[in-house]
C-alpha cells in the first residue's frame, strides 16, 4: 500500500512537470492573446476576425497541408507498392534512396530543392540552354513551389508506411483473392488497400500536421504567398504583439481540432486482417515488359527525389562568389569545409547543434521512460493522462511553441512557474525536450507493449529489487526502442529550425541558423556544406542506432 | 562479454566529446561584446578586425540581420538582453526602441561632433552614418541613358517584371523609401492611399521579394531582375567586387537615413560596449568603412585631405529629400501592415485589369 501511495504521488509528480512543460506555455499564449490577467481585452482577437488576411492564411495553411497529404499519397503509395511488390534490378538501392528524405532536416531539403530547381539552379540552367530562352524558364515561388517541396519531402511517410504496411501484410489473403478469381487489380483495390488503410490514415495525418507547422519552405519559396506560420512572424516582426500572440492561438487551436478531427476518422478506419505465423509475400515476378517498366520508374524515381542531395554535395564544394552564370560550377575546392574546422565560429554552430540536440534527447528519453514505467508498470491513476501529455506537443506547431515558450519564460515569477530562460543558453534545449517527447514517448511505449512483463516478475520472484529490474532486465530489452526513439529525436532536435530562428541566441546558434546566415549572405557553397554536415550526421545516427539494434537485439 | 565492453567505450567517446564541447564554449579570457547589426558581415567583419587590433582583451561578436529584425530580437530578449549594442538601422526604428526602453543613456566621445539631425532623446542614440537610397541597376543589361532617373520611372511598362525589392518588412533602408513615397502622397493629397496606389503599382512590376540584401545584389548581378531601390553603401561595395552594378540619385530627391548606434539597456558588457562605441564613430573608424565599404560619416568634420574622392562626388550628386522622421517613426508600423496585408501581391492583379 505504502508503494502505491508512493507510486502515485511520483505520478502527480510528473503530471506537474509535464503540464509546466507542455500545456503551460500554450495556456499562458491563449491568456495573452486575450490581453492578459488585469488588462483583458478582445481588440486583437476583433482585429483578426475582422482581417480578411488572417482568414484567408489560415485557409492557405489549411488548403496547403491537405493538398500535400493528397499529393504525398500520389507519389508515395505506388512507390511503396512498387518497391515491395515487383522485383527489378537495382530494387534495394531504390529503395534506399527513396527512403533518404527521412532523415532529411527541412530546412535543408528546401536548401537542396533551391539549388535543383531554383531560378538558377541546374535544372533551369539545362533547360535554357536547351531551349535557346535567355530567361529562367520557371521561378521557385509561390504556393506551387512550397507544394512541390512539400510533396517531394513529405511522400517519404506514405513510402515508408505502405512499404511497412505491405511487409506485414498475410499473403495468404492475396492468393486466397486469386484462387476466387479476382484480378489483380481487384484483389488490390478490394484487399490490399483496406488492410493498408490504418496505415495510410496514419501517414496522412502525419502530412498533414508536418504541413501545417511547416516554416522553411513558406519562409524561403513562399513568396507573397501566406500561411499563418509565416504570418505570425511577419506580425511578430512588425512589433504588433498582441496581434501575433492571436495569431498563434488560431494556429494552435486549428492544429488540435484538426488532430481531434483526423484521429476519429483513423479510429473509424481501423481494418485488421488476422495474421498467421507467415512471412511476407515474396516480390513479384512479372512480364519483361512490366519488369522494364518498373525498373524504369523506380529509378527515375529515385534519381528525381535523390537528385536534390547529389546537387547539395556538388555545390558545397563551390567556394564563394565563382558560380555566377555557369551552367555548372566552374571551381570546386574543400574551402568551404577547411572553413568550417578552421575558424572557431564557424565549428561552434556544429558543436552547439550536437549538445543541445543531446541534452534534449536525453532529458525526452528520461521522461518518456519514467511515464512508461509508472503507467505501463506502476499502473498510476494518472497513466492515460501522462501519456496523453506526451504525445501533445506532436500537434503543436513549433512557431506555436517557441512563441509560447519564449512569452512564459520571459518573466521571472518563480511562485507560478514562470523563469526568465529567454537568452540564456538553456532555452534552446528546453523547447527541443519538449518537442521530442512524442518521439521519445511512443518509442519507448512501443517497446514496453512488446515487453514481456513474465521476464521482470521472474526477476521479482528471484528476489530483485524495482531498481535492479530496470536496470538489468527492463532497460536492456528496451534498448532496441529506446535507440530507435532515441536516433529519431536527435536528428529531429539537430536539425530543428522553426524553433531555433525565434529562441537562439549568440552563444546557441545552431547549425541550421547558419545555413539561413550563409544563405542570407549568398555565400551558398558554405550553406550547402552545412547541409550537408546536416545530413550526413544525421544519417549516422540512424545508421548507428541501427547497427546497435542488430548487436545486441 | 562484448557488448558491455562496446558500450563502455561509447560512453567514453560520448564524454571525451563533451569534454571537447565544454572547452571550446571558453572565449579565451577575452570580455565579449555582442552588437546586433543590419550593416552586414563586410563592413562588421573589417570593424571587428580594426577594433580587436587596437582592444586585445575584447573579443567582438555581430549577428548580421535586418534592422527591424534587430528590434525585434531586442525586444524579445527584453527580459534578458543578450546584446550590448544596437548599431545600424534608421532613427525611426531605434526610435521605437526608446518607446520600448530598450536602449541605455549613452554620451559617446564624439557627442558634440554630431547632430542635431539624427540624435536620439536622453543621450539613447547617436549617428554613425548617413545612407542614402538609391535607384541601382544591372550596368551590363542596362545603358546609363535608360535606367530609371526617378522614383516614377521605376513604374515604366519596360520594367515589369524586372524590379527586386528587398523584404520591406526587415529592413530599415525599404521601411524608409516606403515612409517617404507615403509621405509624399500626403503631402500632395493629405492622405495615404495616394503613396499605396504607388507601391501597387510597385508590386505590379515587382520580380520578387528577397531575403537579403547580399541576395538583392547577387540576383541583380545576375540578371534575375535588372532594377532595384536599395541603399548606396551596399551597391558601392559588391560593384566593387566585380558585379555590374551602377546606381542613379532619384532626381526628385532620395531619403538619407541616420544611420545610429545605442548602448543596450540591461547590455552584460557595458563598460566594453561604451569603449566600442566610443571608437565607431572616431576618424579612424569612420574613415575605415567609408573606404572599406563605402559609409558615408554623419560627422562633417573629418579631416579633408584624407575622405575618399568617393564622398565628394556623391555629396554633390545626391539630393536629399525632406521626410517627416517623426511621422514616419509614429505611423510607419501601421503603413507596413497595411502594406504587408493588403498592397503585397495585388499589384499584378490590379494592373491586368
Amino acid at each position: 500500500m505504502k508503494g502505491r501511495n508512493r507510486r502515485e504521488l511520483l505520478g502527480l509528480g510528473l503530471l506537474l512537470l509535464l503540464s509546466w512543460l507542455v500545456v503551460y506555455p500554450l495556456a499562458i499564449v491563449l491568456v495573452e492573446a486575450v490581453g492578459g490577467p488585469g488588462k483583458w481585452t478582445l481588440e486583437a482577437v476583433r482585429r483578426f476576425v475582422g482581417e480578411g488576411n488572417e482568414w484567408r492564411a489560415l485557409g492557405a495553411s489549411l488548403g496547403l497541408s491537405v493538398a500535400s497529404a493528397v499529393g504525398a499519397a500520389l507519389v508515395g503509395i505506388p512507390l511503396g507498392v512498387l518497391t515491395t511488390s515487383i522485383a527489378f534490378p537495382g530494387r534495394r538501392i531504390v529503395s534506399t534512396l527513396l527512403g533518404l528524405p527521412a532523415v532529411l532536416p527541412p530546412l535543408v531539403g528546401v536548401l537542396a530543392f533551391l539549388f535543383l530547381y531554383g531560378e538558377t539552379g541546374f535544372a533551369a540552367h539545362l533547360v535554357q540552354r536547351l531551349t535557346g530562352l535567355d530567361e529562367a524558364p520557371w521561378r521557385l515561388q509561390g504556393v506551387g513551389a512550397v507544394l512541390l517541396v512539400h510533396v517531394a519531402t513529405m511522400y517519404v511517410y506514405f513510402y515508408l508506411f505502405t512499404r511497412a504496411g505491405l511487409s506485414g501484410l498475410d499473403p495468404s489473403l492475396a492468393e486466397a483473392a486469386a484462387a476466387l478469381g479476382a484480378t489483380r487489380w481487384q484483389t488490390f483495390k478490394r484487399v490490399t488497400l483496406p488492410l493498408l488503410r490504418p496505415a495510410l490514415a496514419g501517414a496522412g495525418l502525419l502530412v498533414f500536421m508536418t504541413s501545417l507547422a511547416s516554416f522553411s519552405a513558406p519562409y524561403i519559396f513562399g513568396g507573397g504567398f501566406r500561411v499563418m506560420t509565416t504570418q505570425i512572424t511577419a506580425t511578430k516582426l512588425n512589433g504588433d504583439d498582441r496581434l501575433a500572440m492571436v495569431e498563434t492561438a488560431a494556429l494552435l487551436i486549428v492544429a488540435l481540432i484538426g488532430l481531434l478531427l483526423l484521429r476519429a476518422t483513423e479510429g473509424k478506419a481501423d481494418a485488421t486482417g488476422a495474421r498467421k505465423g507467415v512471412g511476407p509475400a515474396p516480390a513479384r515476378v512479372v512480364r519483361p515488359m512490366a519488369r522494364l517498366g518498373a525498373t524504369v520508374l523506380g529509378w527515375v524515381a529515385a534519381l528525381v527525389l535523390a537528385l536534390p542531395l547529389a546537387t547539395l554535395i556538388l555545390v558545397s564544394f563551390v567556394p564563394r562568389g565563382t558560380w555566377t552564370m555557369e551552367p555548372l560550377p566552374p571551381v570546386y575546392s574543400l574551402v568551404n569545409y577547411r572553413t568550417m574546422l578552421n575558424e572557431p565560429s564557424r565549428l561552434a554552430p556544429i558543436l552547439t547543434s550536437l549538445w543541445m540536440a543531446g541534452v534534449a534527447t536525453a532529458g525526452a528519453l528520461l521522461l518518456a521512460i519514467a511515464v512508461a514505467v509508472l503507467s505501463r508498470r506502476g499502473r498510476v491513476r494518472s497513466g492515460a493522462l501522462l501519456e496523453g501529455l506526451m504525445a501533445l506537443p506532436w500537434a503543436v506547431p513549433g512557431t506555436v511553441f517557441a512563441i509560447a515558450l519564449a512569452t512564459t519564460m520571459s518573466i521571472h515569477a518563480p511562485w507560478v512557474g514562470r523563469f526568465v530562460l529567454v537568452g540564456t543558453i538553456w532555452i534552446l534545449p528546453l523547447a527541443y525536450l519538449v518537442r521530442n517527447l512524442p518521439i521519445a514517448g511512443r518509442a519507448v511505449l512501443t517497446g514496453f507493449r512488446q515487453l514481456d512483463p513474465s521476464l521482470e516478475e521472474a526477476g521479482a520472484s528471484l528476489g530483485a529489487g524495482r531498481g535492479r529490474i530496470l536496470r538489468r532486465i527492463t532497460l536492456p530489452l528496451l534498448r532496441p526502442a529506446l535507440a530507435a526513439g532515441a536516433s529519431l529525436a536527435f536528428v529531429t532536435a539537430f536539425g530543428d529550425f522553426v524553433t531555433s530562428i525565434m529562441l537562439y541566441t549568440y552563444d546557441t546558434r545552431p547549425i541550421s541558423i547558419e545555413v539561413l546566415s550563409s544563405l542570407r549572405q549568398a555565400d551558398v557553397g558554405q550553406a550547402a556544406a552545412f547541409g550537408v554536415v546536416l545530413m550526413a550526421l544525421s544519417a549516422a545516427v540512424f545508421f548507428l542506432a541501427g547497427e546497435g539494434q542488430g548487436t545486441t537485439g | 562479454m562484448f557488448a558491455p565492453r562496446r558500450r563502455n567505450r561509447r560512453r567514453r567517446a560520448a564524454l571525451a566529446a563533451f569534454a571537447l564541447l565544454a572547452g571550446c564554449s571558453g572565449g579565451g579570457g577575452r570580455t565579449p561584446v555582442v552588437i546586433y547589426s543590419p550593416h552586414g558581415p563586410d563592413q562588421l567583419g573589417a570593424l571587428e578586425k580594426a577594433f580587436e587590433a587596437l582592444h586585445p582583451g575584447i573579443d567582438v561578436r555581430w549577428l548580421d540581420m535586418g534592422s527591424q529584425e534587430v528590434f525585434d530580437r531586442l525586444r524579445s530578449e527584453r527580459a534578458n538582453p543578450q546584446a550590448d549594442i544596437w548599431f545600424g538601422g534608421p532613427t525611426t526604428i531605434f526610435d521605437r526602441g526608446v518607446g520600448d526602453s530598450l536602449l541605455a543613456p549613452y554620451r559617446p566621445a564624439w557627442a558634440g561632433r554630431v547632430g542635431p539631425r539624427g540624435v536620439g532623446p536622453g543621450d539613447l542614440y547617436w549617428p554613425v552614418y548617413r545612407t542614402p537610397a538609391v535607384i541601382a541597376f544591372n550596368a551590363q543589361a542596362v545603358p546609363r541613358d535608360s535606367a530609371p532617373k526617378d522614383w516614377d520611372d521605376v513604374l515604366e511598362p519596360k520594367w515589369r517584371d524586372q524590379v527586386l525589392i528587398r523584404d520591406p518588412m526587415a529592413s530599415g533602408t525599404m521601411r524608409a523609401i516606403w515612409g517617404h513615397i507615403i509621405y509624399r502622397g500626403i503631402k500632395a493629397t493629405g492622405d495615404t492611399a495616394a503613396g499605396m496606389a504607388w507601391l501597387r503599382k510597385l508590386d505590379g512590376q515587382t520580380r520578387a521579394y528577397v531575403l537579403s540584401p547580399l541576395l538583392l545584389t547577387e540576383k541583380l548581378g545576375r540578371q534575375e531582375g535588372l532594377v532595384t531601390l536599395w541603399d548606396l553603401p551596399d551597391v558601392l561595395i559588391d560593384r566593387q567586387r566585380g558585379l555590374p552594378l551602377d546606381y542613379v540619385f532619384p532626381s526628385s530627391g532620395t531619403v538619407v537615413i541616420d544611420d545610429a548606434i545605442g548602448l543596450v539597456r540591461g547590455a552584460k558588457h557595458p563598460k566594453e560596449a561604451q569603449t566600442f562605441i566610443d571608437w565607431a564613430a572616431t576618424d579612424e573608424a569612420l574613415l575605415l568603412a567609408a573606404r572599406v565599404v563605402f559609409r558615408l560619416p554623419a560627422r562633417r568634420d573629418l579631416p579633408p585631405d584624407s575622405i575618399p574622392p568617393w564622398i565628394a562626388e556623391v555629396e554633390q550628386a545626391m539630393k536629399e529629400t525632406e521626410v517627416d522622421w517623426a511621422l514616419l517613426a509614429r505611423e510607419g508600423p501601421g503603413w507596413m501592415a497595411y502594406w504587408d496585408q493588403r498592397v503585397r501581391n495585388t499589384g499584378k492583379k490590379a494592373g491586368a485589369r
